[in-house]
């Protein structure tokens, strides 16, 4: 059987998608609901390709990190097939682990520009009505993030001046004090020899 | 309610834009236009007036932004960064190989600098802080960044996310 096959390009990086249709759920004879083979190309970097789970492993894992990269929370990223993590230049060390125990993990780096074109790649093959991939599982859970963020912020944002203001209420009143037992303590040493006036 | 964070980030993203589009404002009417978006900002007056919203503008106004405008501007941003996304990137591989091919974020980095003295107001500290380039050279790359992130539709809710996040 003749499989299909789609090309996914992106300035420096092209992702290639070849499969077939599953026919038993009325696809189209040109659309891929059963990927076989995935192949990543990075200008300058050795190719990248394995099984499914490892393609919806990078996606779910790239869409991740792009997430925390746009709201300035980037974070190391890991779990059994691949790892993403920051590089003080402003750099992204990705490396890919393999599932045959004889195969060294592949380690690239790459820069904010390749990392934009990876994620544009793999939008456009969501955007694909050709590959028919429940990218539902893949998505980041924005929700949780938004709630996580906002606990942060919020933190920052509306307590901070709230436990300000308690703190110089606080010192104002016990300063306040302070000099009222002070006046009261001198009134108190002072007395009047009232023989004296008569 | 969407927070003033938010208005200021989406009006330095819609500069950044300006910035590599020379005819920036004449653009963001055409995608207007194509966007079928004229019952919700009709005129380059009434963008001008929301991203006056922006409290570092020197003619900022405080008036409540509604939902249907701010998303319109967000797909104007999205739109337009899309169609730019080549420029875009090659500004962002030039800040990453900085020391090879400084030249096009050099240039950048001074006209959005520019744009910024003509149009924020500078007495404001944020905005010196703004405008001073070894201060804010992350923070340019991080808009560039941001605007490379959302040129697809799922693009479009990221920055969404981004903007009612911050």
């Amino acid at each position: 059987m003749l499989q299909n096959k789609y090309k996914f390009h992106q300035s420096s990086v092209s992702l290639e998608i070849i499969g077939l249709p599953d026919y038993s759920k009325n696809d189209e004879e040109k659309s891929i609901s059963i990927i076989s083979k995935w192949k990543l190309s990075i200008i300058n970097q050795p190719e990248i390709e394995g099984s499914l789970d490892h393609l919806k492993s990078i996606i779910s894992t790239f869409y991740k990190y792009s997430m925390s990269v746009l709201l300035d929370q980037e974070e190391y990223l890991v779990n059994k097939l691949i790892e993403i993590k920051p590089n003080n230049n402003g750099s992204h060390t990705i490396v890919l682990k393999s599932t045959k125990v004889d195969v060294k993990p592949l380690k690239i780096v790459i820069g904010n520009a390749e990392l934009s074109d990876i994620i544009n790649c793999i939008d456009q093959l969501k955007d694909s009505k050709k590959i028919n991939l429940n990218f539902n599982e893949l998505m980041p859970d924005l929700s949780i993030k938004r709630f996580k963020f906002n606990i942060r912020t919020k933190l920052f944002n509306n307590l901070l001046p709230a436990l300000m203001a308690i703190f110089s209420i606080t010192i104002l009143s016990l300063i306040g004090i302070n000099f009222y037992e002070k006046d009261n303590n001198i009134e108190n040493n002072i007395s009047f020899n009232i023989h004296n006036l008569y | 309610m969407i927070s003033r964070n938010a208005l200021e980030r989406l009006d330095l993203l819609l500069l950044a834009l300006e910035t590599i589009d020379l005819n920036g404002s004449e653009t963001i009417i055409s995608i207007t236009n194509k966007l079928d978006l004229k019952s919700v900002l009709p005129s380059k007056v009434s963008i001008w007036k929301l991203r006056c919203n922006n409290p570092m503008r020197k003619t900022f106004v405080c008036k409540n932004i509604k939902n249907q405008e701010f998303e319109a501007l967000i797909k104007i941003t999205t739109e337009m960064a899309k169609y730019l996304y080549p420029y875009i990137r090659a500004i962002i591989s030039s800040k990453d190989n900085y020391e090879k091919e400084p030249e096009l974020w050099n240039d950048f980095q001074n006209r959005f600098t520019e744009l910024i003295k003509a149009r924020f107001n500078t007495d404001s500290i944020r905005v010196k802080n703004l405008i001073d380039h070894q201060k804010s050279a992350e923070f340019y790359l991080r808009i560039l960044i941001n605007l490379s992130l959302c040129i697809s539709e799922d693009g479009y809710f990221r920055l969404k996310t981004l903007l009612v996040n911050i």
